[in-house]
């Protein structure tokens, strides 16, 4: 390294100019509209006004007080939680199911991952024939053993597991991926050892395999956390956030307040207060991510 | 574990969830290829005559090519202009070692978790002074924009595995930074272009929220296209359904085609974080 050091210098920038066109990209049509969004925040600006007026922190606090963005924000948090946590238990059973398998687990893997190759809104309908009342799959086959089907999406309870069960249903095996990948990428000789030393089932997989996938399950925690925050389609087909507002998340409330109420500067308040949260969350996961590198695990 | 769990367990488990995964999928050709009065029998009808009159209907007397056009150019233009951009921010970015480099990155990563709606309340109002909505470019502008993070990452994952070496023997024989990059790196650089290319593909191909508000009559995507129908009216159902299997199919068989590019993708951010 000593030797290119050198030449470090001009190296250096002219790889910067590699990077500036993309930059640009992100500073013109990134960077500057969500910048412009913060801005708006500040005003009252309706779709079909002419000028934004300034009304200072007045948004924030309208809709801290309301408890419509309090329920959203409870809906959001619940609905990312319960779907994380399932996607996780069945994506990491399915992984050392999949490890396990002596063959065949190229074709269940190619099976299991087709369902995350399909567009999110053509995947929710596919789900709501499946939840539809009287009509849909789940209907008839729970009628056909005498028990009154619930009201899918109807009621307020089974509307929100509807949405989980799209999530989970489109995005674990993602998470089976990932995991399965890393499985594959660990040192054998670490499980022959526990199992040498007694070790099986439940504890190899906490006291070993675990502790070794620790980057993978970083990774499958931060990208869905993020992408489960902002979960839109699903939502929109399956319950349109209803009944009522039962299963409004953050950015359902968002884009009602955007291009129903036609009310663009509050619209934006929330979507700052909804960037805040997923950033605050995220970079949590990151550090976590950057201290097991720093080797404190 | 050999012992907890048998072969035949972890079979039947794994065939489960697979039942589990498919189930939606070919309930839907099925009420794609029957007469609704068919489709709505209880219990459902195993046994019937099947129509592709619905799925004949949806493409050529409801407009889904021209969707399916507006998806295509939409798409591809979002790839063409994406993945080179991002191409060539990654190299740089995986052969800088400065602290402004990690955190430029670190920023990109920052920007990929930003709210898509946030993002899509700027991109409307502008769209609407300069009279674009329902154009092309303000869609494909969107695409590139919420993608190019993404495509710098992953981008940058293959870059950091073509050794520097690599670099530095070209730049002894004689290569400046540029016809380092292209003539030396680059070729090497094709498989994650590739994976690059379908993730670009496969999220602009899919896009609802942004396609919903920046897209009108002349530019509307499969994705917007289908949500309008569905509704309760039982005889859209056979017809929608015949759309929804359009939609997946093509970009199914594209992407089961990629599997093994795609899977590479995938796990190749998980590892180089």
């Amino acid at each position: 390294m000593a030797s290119s050091s050198a030449r470090a210098y001009p190296r250096e920038k002219s790889l910067w100019l590699f990077v500036v066109p993309s930059a640009l990209v992100v500073l013109g049509i990134q960077l500057y509209p969500v910048l412009y969004a913060v801005y708006l925040s500040f005003f009252d600006y309706h779709i079909g006004q002419s000028q934004p007026r300034f009304v200072g922190p007045d948004n924030y606090l309208a809709l801290l007080g309301q408890d419509r963005v309090w329920a959203s924000l409870r809906t959001t948090v619940i609905l990312v939680a319960s779907s994380l946590a399932v996607e996780f238990a069945l994506g990491l059973l399915l992984a050392l199911g999949l490890y396990k398998l002596t063959r065949g687990a190229r074709l269940f893997s190619t099976l299991i991952f087709v369902p995350y190759l399909i567009t999110p809104v053509v995947a929710a309908l596919f789900l709501r024939w499946i939840f539809a009342a009287r009509w849909g799959l789940a209907d008839a086959v729970i009628a056909s053993f005498d028990i009154f089907p619930p009201d899918w999406l109807g009621s307020p309870v089974w509307a929100f597991v509807t949405i989980i069960v799209a999530d989970v249903w489109q995005f674990t095996p993602f998470v089976m991926l990932i995991l399965y990948a890393g499985l594959q990428g660990m040192d054998e000789a670490l499980l022959e050892a526990g199992k040498i030393d007694g070790a099986s089932g439940p504890r190899l997989v906490w006291h070993i395999i675990l502790p070794c996938l620790r980057p993978q399950i970083l990774f499958v925690l931060a990208i869905r956390l993020m992408d489960s925050f902002r979960t839109f389609d699903s939502i929109y087909v399956l319950t349109g956030g209803g009944p009522g507002t039962a299963t409004e998340t953050l950015t359902m409330y968002t884009y009602a307040l955007a291009f129903k109420q036609l009310d663009l500067g509050r619209a934006s308040t929330l979507g700052v207060l909804t960037m805040l949260i997923v950033t605050g969350l995220t970079l949590m996961i990151i550090s976590l991510m950057y201290r097991r590198e720093r080797g404190a695990f | 574990m050999r012992r907890l769990l048998g072969q035949p367990l972890v079979v039947f488990l794994l065939s489960l969830f697979a039942l589990f995964s498919l189930t939606p999928i070919i309930w839907a050709v099925l009420i794609s290829i029957k007469q609704p009065a068919d489709a709505f029998a209880i219990p459902p009808k195993l046994f019937f005559e099947p129509t592709f009159r619905f799925h004949y209907e949806i493409w050529a007397e409801r407009r889904f090519v021209e969707f399916f056009a507006n998806s295509t150019i939409i798409a591809l233009g979002t790839v063409f202009i994406s993945v080179p951009l991002g191409t060539l921010s990654a190299y740089g970015l995986s052969r800088l070692e400065s602290k402004m480099a990690r955190s430029y990155l670190m920023g990109l990563l920052v920007i990929r978790m930003f709210p898509h709606i946030l993002l899509l309340i700027p991109f409307f109002i502008v769209a609407r002074s300069l009279s674009m909505i329902d154009t092309y470019p303000a869609m494909i502008a969107a695409m590139v924009a919420i993608n190019q993070p993404f495509t710098v990452w992953l981008m940058r994952s293959f870059f950091l595995e073509i050794p520097r070496e690599l670099d530095e023997a070209a730049t002894i024989d004689g290569c400046n930074a540029w016809t380092t990059f292209t003539k030396v790196i680059l070729p090497l650089a094709k498989p994650g272009i590739v994976v690059t290319s379908l993730f670009s593909l496969l999220l602009a191909y899919n896009e609802f929220l942004f396609a919903l508000i920046l897209t009108g009559s002349n530019t509307k995507t499969l994705p917007v296209a289908i949500a309008e129908y569905g509704g309760e009216d039982l005889n859209y159902w056979s017809l929608s359904a015949a759309g929804a299997i359009g939609i997946m199919l093509p970009i199914l068989l594209f992407m089961l085609f990629f599997q093994r590019h795609l899977v590479r993708g995938l796990t190749i951010g998980a590892v180089k974080g």
